[in-house]
């Protein structure tokens, strides 16, 4: 048959109409929403943006968030009947007849004009038969308001710009998506939150990745990054370049504006271990880094003493204290041996502060001031279980400044550009906490309680990473709070203005405490599942898009950032460092 | 968006201003045709008053019933083109002059044409969508007038004098009614369009042309030369009897309910012959009659040209006809009462007519009777 009128013949042009917009009485078109049908064999996915003709010659784009089958069967009986009363053999003579139609969420309007007729957009609902085409990777920073980004750029010779991964469009578009430097290191607004299923979600090389970018571009001399390793020894090799790194991984790199390479000028801070005092080695998975220190914590270094305190007993002993008799008798026992008062001259470690007076007598709890001896009981068995019984190590009696280190000293020589790493994954839940309360401890301290000159040698900017925030951070105060939460708390709060960074990581966003989620200005979540995003905490993503988060491949992100109008589904490249025990 | 029917407006400023309107009811008011109105139309085509089919026009079968293998489309791609029309005809009010008076109707008709492609898939080929003004033009003194106006108004205005005979609506009762006749006579005009879009379509040899109901003079004695087209009856007219071999050369008579009772899925009868044999004509069933309500369902009666009125071969008929039950799947189920003997290309053809009518809301506003100096209407 020689006469197929009019064949359509698929082109990949950019320019070129996929759909048309569609209003009808029951869905019309609105300021937020539009839908377009799609002509036959045109493929859209969720996440693309489009982009369609708008009134006075403007633009306006949208999010394709579904997509869904329409034909003009109106009901499932009537397909059965049509399919010869229910044969699976039945083939079509005429297919029915029916269209694929999108859904948008519009982002933004754009009137190309110079000077522009509508600067503040055009945000009446898109016209029924619009045509409608996937978008630009220019189209698309408009759309996020990227462009805006780069305007500044312009305008103040100032980089703000941070690569925070790719689009890729069904129509095998790619395009860079940027996140502002002033809303993810302050002082607009701070942090970055990343959720998803462990083993899918690829946190950790995101945040390692966004690192990476920060350090790369913004932040090469100004930002100093602290990053706790809660697995294996994923992140005890990120100054080793990875091997075998595929060649578009390369690519990938660089389309990004970035060098696929390890971390530089990283140092491993490492506990102390059980072992550590005849194997010299510390007590990390694996093979130490070539070069570390170990650190340790004596009484006197979780106490600290007058002038310079340490993290405090209070990391440590976290048991339910409703009436604050522990916290007295903490307070009591760190003002006395911080000060050297002489009921305390005879505790130096935590041997004696376990079993010698002015708590303990031949094993026998003693009344301590207005706490009873039942409390002083309590809280030497509780310490007890920690520094001693269940320890893994890193409670030493003496700590040797040959042998190890202070972390609290050694946090306080952070220096821009440099990455500290501190392992943590083999301590127990109350060490991992006694060390990340005793980091962002210094680092709040050091920024928010220095004077100007102090202030003018520290890095301007710190970046700390943490795995498992729900830990520290639980959605629900409760059993086993402490205050690390008031730390992370005001860190939260006043971090954008200090300089004080949080990349945090959890499985799930539901369990970290509300206050932590709703000041980090981006939020990223990689595959999760439909009760997680059920929560109240994934309010910011619409309905339409949270069912698209469970299918997510892994690699894959959505991801959030206060100047974009709508979260976007992102790509990343792999890590270009070692990374052991999270390959994707 | 401008006022589809704004080239009918200066015949109904000359309406007002010459004679006094009795508007209708809430502006417009569609006229309804009778429900089993496609039968009728069917008997006044079949151009026989006894309904007595006696002439057996097909060679060399002579058996009553013949076995139809399914063609799909993917085997031979027989049917491309479907063709169907529609009208939908409102009472707008009577125009009263003196002691006499005309209704006046509009009526929006139309046709298209469907194009199957090798895939399946349809588009539209042709459509055509007319604005048809009705009344007795005689009955007032200024018809001529209104006449002038809507032929002026360009090629998409037609002007219908009710008093006007056609092939068809004089030859049903309903058509001779005042209330009913301007809506048979929108159909009739609708016929004329559907047949004015058959001549002009371009076909290759082969592609066959599908008409919805059967075929009329204006096809069967009009269009010679128009070939590989067919007409296919949904509602057939109940009362044809058909004479038939009673073995050892002996004739018998039997009606239409004894011939399909025994009609089964997949089979057609012996092809008779209509006007002295210038039309071929059979039924099909295309699906039931188990799952279906009346034994009668799922059945389509073929009309066929036959310029010749020679016999037609048998197996031509039996390779249109396995064409033609292919065409069950997919079916307008739930769209349309008739779905069972419905042809969906033929439903899509309609649906594209359909589609392009203006809505009762926008006719109503759009056909307001202009208010003469005194701002009222009667």
């Amino acid at each position: 048959m020689g006469t197929e009128p009019q064949q359509q013949v698929q082109k990949l042009e950019p320019d070129r109409p996929v759909g048309k917009a569609s209003a009808t009485e029951r869905e019309p078109n609105s300021s937020e929403k539009f839908s377009f049908w799609l002509g036959p064999d045109e493929i859209v996915n969720p996440f693309d943006i489009v982009e369609a003709d708008q009134m006075q010659g403007t633009s306006t784009f949208g999010l394709v968030t579904n997509i869904k089958q329409i034909t003009d069967a109106p009901s499932h009986l009537s397909n059965y009947i049509s399919s010869d009363f229910g044969s699976t053999e039945a083939n079509p003579q005429t297919p029915r007849q029916g269209a694929n139609v999108a859904e948008v969420n519009v982002l933004a309007n754009y009137d190309p004009n110079t000077p522009k007729k509508f600067p503040m957009g055009i945000y009446m609902p898109v016209q029924s038969e619009s045509p409608v085409k996937f978008a630009s990777e220019a189209g698309i920073h408009v759309a996020l308001g990227i462009d805006k980004m780069f305007e500044y750029e312009a305008e103040y010779k100032e980089k703000i710009t941070i690569p925070a991964g790719m689009i890729r469009m069904s129509n095998g578009t790619r395009v860079r998506v940027f996140l502002d430097r002033r809303y993810v290191l302050g002082p607009e607004g701070a942090h970055v939150n990343i959720a998803g299923i462990s083993g899918l979600a690829t946190k950790t090389s995101y945040a390692m990745f966004l690192i990476q970018s920060i350090m790369q571009t913004v932040g090469e001399k100004d930002v100093a990054v602290i990053l706790l390793n809660v697995k294996q020894n994923d992140l005890l090799v990120i100054d080793k370049p990875r091997k075998g790194i595929k060649p578009e991984e390369q690519e990938l790199w660089r389309y990004l504006g970035l060098k696929p390479g390890p971390f530089t000028n990283v140092r491993y801070l490492l506990p102390w271990g059980k072992e550590t005092q005849t194997t010299k080695l510390p007590n990390c998975f694996g093979e130490p880094p070539d070069e570390f220190k170990i650190y340790a914590y004596s009484l006197r270094d979780v106490i600290g003493s007058g002038g310079n305190p340490g993290p405090g007993l209070s990391l440590i002993v976290r048991v339910p204290d409703p009436w604050d008799t522990l916290g007295a008798l903490i307070g009591e026992i760190q003002q006395g041996i911080g000060n050297n008062e002489p009921k305390w001259q005879g505790v130096s470690t935590w041997h004696d502060l376990l079993n010698r007076k002015p708590l303990m007598d031949q094993g026998i709890p003693l009344k301590f001031g207005e706490v009873a001896a039942s409390s002083v009981g309590r809280f030497v068995r509780v310490l007890r279980r920690v520094t001693k019984n269940r320890q893994s190590g890193i409670f030493v009696e003496q700590r040797n400044p040959q042998n190890a280190v202070n972390l609290g000293e050694e946090i306080r020589k952070i220096q821009g550009g440099q990455t500290t790493v501190v392992d943590i994954a083999k301590l127990t839940d109350e060490e991992r906490a006694l060390v990340f309360g005793h980091i962002i401890q210094e680092v709040y301290g050091m920024y928010a309680e220095a004077s100007l000159d102090e202030r003018a040698d520290l890095p301007k900017k710190v970046v700390i990473f943490v795995d498992e925030l729900n830990k520290y951070a639980p959605a629900r105060r409760g059993e086993g709070e402490s205050s690390i939460l008031e730390y992370v708390l005001d860190i939260a709060a006043r971090g954008r203005s200090l300089g004080v960074v949080l990349i945090s990581a959890e499985q799930f966003m539901s369990e970290v405490h509300a206050q932590v989620v709703g000041n980090s200005s981006t939020k990223v979540i990689g595959r999760s599942d439909s009760s997680e995003l059920s929560d109240s905490a994934y309010r910011f993503v619409s309905n339409e898009l949270k069912a698209h988060l469970t299918r997510l491949d892994k690699g894959e992100l959505l991801l959030s950032h206060p100047i974009y109008r709508q979260p976007v589904k992102i790509e990343f490249p792999r890590p270009a460092y070692q990374a052991i025990g999270h390959g994707r | 968006m401008r006022n589809p029917f704004l080239g009918l407006r200066p015949a109904l400023e000359i309406m007002v201003r010459e004679g006094r309107v009795l508007p209708a009811t809430g502006q417009a008011i569609e006229d309804m045709m009778r429900p089993d109105q496609e039968e009728a139309y069917d008997r006044v085509r079949l151009g026989t008053e006894h309904g007595l089919l006696n002439i057996v026009i097909e060679a060399p079968n002579r058996t009553l019933y013949v076995d139809c293998p399914t063609i799909h489309r993917c085997d031979k791609h027989l049917f491309r083109y479907f063709l169907d029309g529609s009208a939908r005809t409102f009472y707008l009010g009577n125009i009263v002059e003196g002691d006499r008076q005309t209704p006046i109707h509009v009526s929006q008709v139309g046709a298209a044409v469907v194009y199957r492609d090798t895939g399946g898939r349809v588009r539209i080929a042709k459509a055509e969508n007319k604005l048809v003004l009705l009344m007795n033009k005689e009955e007032v003194s200024f018809g001529n007038e209104i006449e002038r106006s809507v032929r002026s108004a360009g090629d998409r205005y037609i002007f219908v004098d009710l008093k006007e005979e056609d092939l068809q609506t004089d030859g049903i009762k309903a058509g001779k009614e005042p209330r009913s006749r301007a809506a048979h006579k929108a159909n009739w005009i609708m016929r004329t369009v559907e047949k004015e879009i058959a001549e002009g379509l371009v076909r290759v040899d082969g592609e066959w042309l599908m008409l919805d109901g059967g075929l009329g003079s204006e096809y069967a004695k009009d269009w010679k030369e128009g070939k590989d087209y067919l007409g296919v009856v949904k509602s057939s007219w109940k009362e044809l009897k058909f004479s038939v071999s009673g073995g050892r050369g002996a004739k018998h008579t039997i009606n239409t309910y004894e011939l399909l009772s025994n009609l089964k899925t997949g089979q057609r009868t012996l092809a008779f012959g209509l006007r002295d044999g210038l039309i071929a004509t059979w039924f099909i069933r295309i699906r039931g009659p188990e799952y279906l309500d009346f034994p009668l369902m799922g059945v389509l009666r073929v009309e066929l040209p036959n310029p010749t009125m020679q016999p037609v071969s048998s197996d031509a008929i039996t390779e249109i006809s396995g064409a033609l039950v292919a065409e069950r799947c997919v079916s307008p189920h739930g769209r349309d009462v008739r779905w069972h003997s419905h042809l969906y290309p033929i439903y899509l053809a309609e649906q594209a007519v359909k589609n392009d009518f203006a809505s009762t809301e926008i006719l109503k506003s759009g056909l307001k009777w202009p208010l003469p100096p005194n701002g009222r209407l009667a």
